[in-house]
């Protein structure tokens, strides 16, 4: 259960998404992905995306246009 | 299964406000605005939506301001609708700045507005040759993705599906290269 910290801030679509595709493969069943962003569309696309894999997902608002977004490796 | 309490999204909880003006819209609300306001605007103007060119208006006189004469050029000469109405202050120039007001005015409605940084020398690198293409590919299509292909096919002009079929090429090769050389 390993929690893992992904920055991309300041990264537009589709960066964020492929970033977390990229770094969810290398990554055990039962970790956390925290993907920190403050690009809106990502709190849609990347949750979007997280659920059709079949992923645990939620996002939470840090600050003021800021989110975090929590993916767990389901499989 | 991770579950986080977010004032925004307990349930009945969830303030009207933050309903309309913090969460995303889905996609499909914002492709119903943009068609009914694009139909709007082609009502009332009788020119549909159209972004790239207001910045080919804007740099050719930029470039005639400061001496350079660029309406002799190949690319005015051959297409002599574009030079009839170069002027500054033009139809585009409305639409261009009433975009940034109206991004403006649901950012802060939101409240997430912010200056965003340059994150590295690679994003502004690969920023300043991406715009580069792009603005020497909407010169070669008269239009970006607005107006060749967004307000091209509602028109029923048969150059808006090809733009919009290499427009899918260009970006499913755009994706491969993204992941493969620069992610």
């Amino acid at each position: 259960m390993a929690e893992v910290k992904l920055d991309c801030m300041h990264e537009a679509c589709p960066i964020p998404l492929l970033k977390a595709n990229k770094k969810l493969n290398n990554m055990k069943v039962g970790d956390i992905l925290i993907l920190e962003t403050n690009h809106s569309c990502s709190i849609v696309n990347v949750v979007e995306w997280a659920k059709k894999q079949g992923y645990n997902v939620d996002y939470i608002e840090v600050g003021e246009g800021e989110w975090e977004i929590y993916i767990e490796k389901t499989k | 299964m991770i579950k986080l309490i977010d004032t925004c999204k307990v349930g009945d909880k969830m303030r009207l406000y933050d309903k309309i003006f913090k969460i995303p819209w889905p996609y499909w609300v914002g492709g119903v605005l943009l068609a009914a306001l694009n139909i709007l605007l082609f009502m009332t103007t009788g020119r549909p939506w159209k972004i790239s060119t207001g910045f080919l208006h804007w740099s050719t006189c930029f470039l005639h301001k400061i001496g350079i004469d660029p309406y002799n050029w190949h690319y005015f000469n051959s297409y002599n609708n574009i030079q009839n109405e170069i002027s500054f202050y033009n139809y585009y120039t409305i639409l261009i700045f009433g975009i940034i007001l109206g991004s403006l005015i649901a950012t802060l409605l939101s409240s997430e507005f912010s200056l965003k940084k340059i994150k590295n020398k690679r994003q502004l690198f690969f920023g300043f040759l991406g715009g580069i293409l792009m603005g020497y590919g909407t010169r070669l299509s008269f239009g970006c993705n607005i107006g060749a292909f967004f307000s091209a096919i509602p028109s029923m002009s048969l150059h808006g599906w090809v733009f919009g079929i290499f427009m899918f090429v260009g970006a499913w090769i755009g994706s491969k290269i993204l992941i493969k050389y620069i992610l």
